[in-house]
């Protein structure tokens, strides 16, 4: 162990060093002293003495050189002595060096921010056991051109014949009405089957699961989610075994659920057996799709792939045992990630990522080039400390520690940035992004905060490289004369305008893209939804618990009444929704001349009022809304969407004409279409509307809706006050929930847009600036390299006009060049994009020429000062001095 | 190995030699005693020396420290140490069994060799 003993030796002389040091000055002068004590006994003159004594012990300096190495550790001392001459350098040139620092932070800022909702997004594991395992049942209709539709629940019972699943279970999210200290409220309940806990790995916190002869037996028993239990049992153990009110009936809470526990798409309060729904007897006999949405567990050793086989399989084994309606479907397996976060949001994230590390690069290379340009500036510096003696190895381990020091700011400085983006209200929220709230916020993660050091110290070592070049090309020859200087920076030139180029290139993928998805957001906007959304509120309620149908469409006329009476209400109506969540499938028999014939259709059904569309403002296109006459005792009546009335009868006037739901034989009522009203679309602005059938709320009063509001008020929110105690004059158990504008409900469907659209249009203008700061630093030091020429060709008759254009013209060719290379890659990335726009096509004309206008103007704009600059130079001058 | 390093492992033996026969030295009575038993033969840069006392210190084989010379003057003295004396006894023998292989090299006769191939 004698390293050991040496180096506890040298960390002692680390402490005792100058002590030390002055100790060994002490014996150098004993000894010389001695040898020329012993050379004056010898008959030495003295001179001669002191002379041969020197001689003798050899060079002094070289020894203590070598002395003070071995005394403690030479490399951390020197390292030191770097860093503190580092800091010098840097603080001295603080222009360089804010310039640096704010550019790299920004951009790491950038990428580690966009990196954590990567990661969080894409890559963090579902909190579930064994999550790989975990995947997504769909029923495929090829002929409604749906992969993931929700299936029966008779299918689910004949899928659980497959060999390739530890475990299958449905479960279903719905609205109930939860009755509490005199108060209604609606909450989530989840009607799971008993299996659902067990399949995703998942135990109640306390008390136990429902079992699976509870569920066939319909009790009410329930768990409740840890938030439920803190809110409403203060968080205390006695909840279990208590009973709730839900829906009007006595459920007993029998577990809790962990804290934190979510599954994707159903954020549910209550979790309650699958058999609670009070149509349990029709649900389980339906067939076809969308009643259960089914999540389940492969087996260890069966791959999604195999999954999938097997399922397509049994899918055409059961086809012979199905009527021929519905036969021809397929199963879909998928995994629950990709349910969690879909392909869409998914290819948004990697776009986005793109487009960051785009910024990134062409930060990079503008402070590369910075660096470049300062590199030639201090090749005398460099050149001096060669002369002194620094070796090679020494002045490059200088830059080294200059740019890991620089890159340390940076990276610290970016991470602060990166921070804030995540923390900051309005910045990148996984909501916005219209991720699922799963993983809870989106926190700056330490191995992105990892990745940023690294990618910081990457960059800090390739641009400290840079200048390092410049050192190897220059031989550290002490030049002082200008003229080689030049010739010397011609190559580092070059490699500038090179990055100056591979910026525009960059720059103008990043512009075009931004173009894109500005267009397509305004697009989006401007799409004609089918409303007039000013001045109206909607108010989500639902009717007193437990009224029979016939005395709610007393309650619904009497609340339309009521609110239509308070100052400032233009019209009031309600639709038992107004916005579509989900679609479902229906047979219809549509009468079409002499014949009718049966048809599946993916569409969708409401009840509304009489004044809705006026109170939407949904304009009738033929026939009339539906009046005070079509109530329970009429004929049952419907108005339809443009896009049901061309889906039904292409050819003919829809109104007077008559469906029913099932087959023709079914002893469904034949219902008469009274009017047509234009599409409108309530699944957002950028879904094509489905088709879709209003009944008459008088006729078929639902249970509960959306209470739609036209105010003639600039800000309809101040209404809902009114509103609320309306409702509550009428019955104040009903329980009111969201109640927002109409605007703003249509712009929430806009978020994810506006949110990506907003990214990209921010690295967009970083990218713009960065370019332009790049190009108009290359010029300027042009034109400050060749002062001396340009006087020159003044002095000989050049014209100001010519010297601004030669200069001028020298930025430009490099932009151009820059933006036909940017364009080449630009165009195949836009299309590739262009699932995620919206009309507008991936290569649009307009988005590229607003790009490469946008960045052509400021490379002129950039070129410009140096250029005038160049026109200002005094030929005499410039000649004079050298 | 470069030359100095092969002087700095011979400077080591003698070092630890001279300290192991004389008792404790200061440096400039060990370049002296060196120089003296080799009768002048090995002249070395006497300065070479205190890099070498250090690195030696710091492995342990010798130790140091301060005292009064002859003439009463402070002077720091080098003593070896048990660790040392092992070192001694191990590089000595390392370097006899060097020193009669090479010399076993040296006293071949060729011409014994050129009859025996015959």
């Amino acid at each position: 162990m004698s390293w050991l003993r040496v180096f506890a030796a040298r960390l002692r002389g680390l402490v005792g060093r100058s002590q030390r040091e002055r100790g060994l000055d002490q014996e150098i002068q004993f000894h010389l002293d001695l040898l020329t004590e012993a050379n004056l006994r010898s008959g030495m003159s003295p001179e001669a003495a002191r002379y041969a004594a020197r001689r003798s012990f050899g060079a002094v300096e070289p020894m203590k050189e070598q002395y003070r190495t071995h005394l403690t550790f030479a490399t951390l001392l020197t390292l030191a002595q770097d860093l503190r001459y580092a800091l010098r350098t840097l603080r001295r040139s603080a222009g360089y060096t804010a310039a640096a620092v704010t550019t790299l932070a920004v951009a790491i800022g950038a990428n580690t921010a966009v990196l954590s909702v990567v990661d969080t997004a894409l890559f963090r594991q579902l909190p579930y056991h064994d999550p790989e395992k975990l995947v997504m049942l769909w029923t495929e209709s090829p002929s409604d051109n749906l992969r993931e539709g929700r299936t029966g629940y008779w299918n689910i019972e004949a899928w659980r014949q497959s060999q390739s699943f530890a475990g299958m279970a449905a479960f279903d999210g719905v609205s109930v009405t939860l009755v509490d200290a005199g108060r209604a409220e609606r909450i989530t309940a989840a009607r799971i089957s008993s299996n659902f806990l067990s399949v995703l790995g998942i135990r109640p916190a306390a008390g136990r699961m429902f079992t699976t002869e509870e569920a066939a037996q319909r009790r009410r028993v329930l768990l409740v989610s840890h938030a439920f239990w803190q809110g409403h049992f203060a968080g205390s153990p006695d909840a279990i075994g208590t009973h709730i009110e839900v829906d009007g009936v006595r459920s007993q809470v029998i577990g809790i659920l962990p804290a934190g526990f979510h599954f994707p798409k159903l954020d549910a309060q209550i979790w309650e057996p699958y058999s609670l729904f009070p149509d349990w007897d029709d649900r389980r006999a339906v067939r076809g799709v969308d009643t259960w949405s089914v999540v389940g567990r492969l087996r260890e050793d069966v791959t999604i792939d195999q999954a999938q086989a097997e399922m397509t399989a049994l899918a055409r084994g059961l086809d012979e045992h199905l009527p021929s309606a519905d036969r021809g479907r397929g199963i879909t397996v998928s995994p629950l990630s990709r349910h969690v976060v879909g392909q869409g949001a998914r290819f948004a994230l990697w776009m986005l990522t793109g487009a960051v590390f785009c910024v990134f690069l062409i930060a990079v290379t503008n402070v590369a080039s910075l660096a470049l340009a300062r590199g030639i500036s201090r090749t005398r510096e460099f050149a001096i400390r060669a002369a002194l003696g620094a070796s090679l190895f020494r002045l490059m381990r200088q830059l080294i520690v200059e740019s890991t020091l620089l890159a340390v700011m940076a990276g610290a400085a970016g991470s602060l940035l990166a921070w804030l983006a995540l923390r900051l209200p309005g910045s990148i929220d996984p909501d916005i992004l219209g991720l699922p709230v799963l993983f809870g916020t989106t926190a700056l993660n330490g191995k992105m905060l990892g990745v940023a050091l690294v990618l910081s110290l990457l960059v800090g070592w390739l641009v400290g490289l840079a200048p390092a070049t410049v050192l190897r090309r220059r031989n550290l020859a002490l030049s002082s004369d200008s003229g080689r200087s030049i010739v010397g920076s011609a190559a580092t030139q070059r490699l500038r305008r090179a990055l100056v180029v591979g910026q525009f290139a960059l720059a103008i993928i990043l512009l075009f893209s931004a173009g894109l998805f500005l267009r397509s957001w305004r697009q989006a906007q401007d799409v004609s939804t089918g409303f007039r959304p000013e001045g109206v509120v909607t108010v989500e309620l639902h009717t007193p618990l437990q009224l029979p149908p016939p005395q709610r469409i007393n309650f619904y006329q009497q609340l339309l009444q009521e609110v239509s009476a308070i100052p400032g209400v233009e019209k009031a109506g309600f639709a038992s929704d107004l916005f579509i969540s989900s679609t479902r499938e229906h047979v219809l028999t549509a009468e079409s001349g002499a014949r009718s014939r049966p048809e599946r259709l993916e569409l969708r059904r409401d009840e509304v009022s009489a004044d809705f569309f006026t109170a939407v403002g949904t304009p009738l296109l033929a026939g009339r809304f539906f009046s005070h006459a079509d109530g329970p005792d009429a004929p049952p009546v419907a108005i339809i969407n443009l896009a049901l009335a061309r889906r039904l009868w292409p050819s003919a006037e829809a109104v007077g004409r008559r469906f029913k739901f099932g087959l023709a034989e079914s002893d469904g009522p034949w219902i008469t279409v009274v009017g047509v009203v234009a599409d409108m679309r309530r699944q957002g602005a950028e879904r094509a509307p489905v088709p879709q059938i209003f009944e008459s709320l008088a006729q078929n009063p639902s249970s509960g809706g959306s209470l739609v509001v036209r105010t003639a008020l600039d800000d309809p929110i101040r209404i809902v006050p009114a509103i609320q105690s309306a409702i509550s004059r009428i019955d104040s158990l009903t329980p009111v929930s969201a109640a927002d504008t109409l605007d703003a409900q249509l712009a929430a469907f806009l978020l994810p847009r506006r949110f990506q659209t907003s990214l990209l249009a921010i690295f967009s203008a970083i990218a713009l600036l960065l370019a332009a700061v790049g190009i108009y630093g290359l010029i300027q030091y042009s034109v400050v390299t060749r002062t001396k020429e340009i006087g020159l060709r003044m002095a000989v008759g050049a014209q100001c006009a010519g010297i601004f254009r030669m200069i001028l013209g020298e930025g430009l060719k490099l932009a151009v060049t820059g933006l036909t290379l940017g364009i080449v890659a630009a165009i195949p990335i836009g299309r590739a994009s262009s699932s995620l726009l919206f009309g507008i096509s991936g290569s649009d004309p307009l988005s590229l020429l607003a790009g490469v206008g946008l960045l052509l103007g400021v490379s002129v704009l950039a070129c410009c000062l140096p250029a005038r600059r160049a026109m200002s130079i005094e030929p005499i001058a410039a000649l004079r001095d050298q | 190995m470069d030359k100095t390093d092969v002087l700095q492992g011979t400077l080591i033996l003698l070092v630890l030699r001279t300290l192991d026969a004389l008792g404790p030295q200061h440096g400039y009575g060990i370049a002296r005693r060196i120089e003296q038993i080799s009768q002048d033969v090995l002249q070395l840069n006497q300065g070479t020396l205190y890099p070498a006392l250090l690195r030696m210190e710091q492995s342990g084989w010798i130790s140091s420290k301060w005292g009064a010379s002859e003439n009463n003057r402070k002077a720091r003295f080098y003593s070896i140490t048990a660790a040392g004396r092992k070192r001694l006894i191990q590089e000595t023998g390392e370097w006899k069994l060097m020193a009669s292989t090479i010399e076993r090299f040296l006293d071949f006769d060729p011409d014994s060799l050129a009859r025996e191939r015959e």
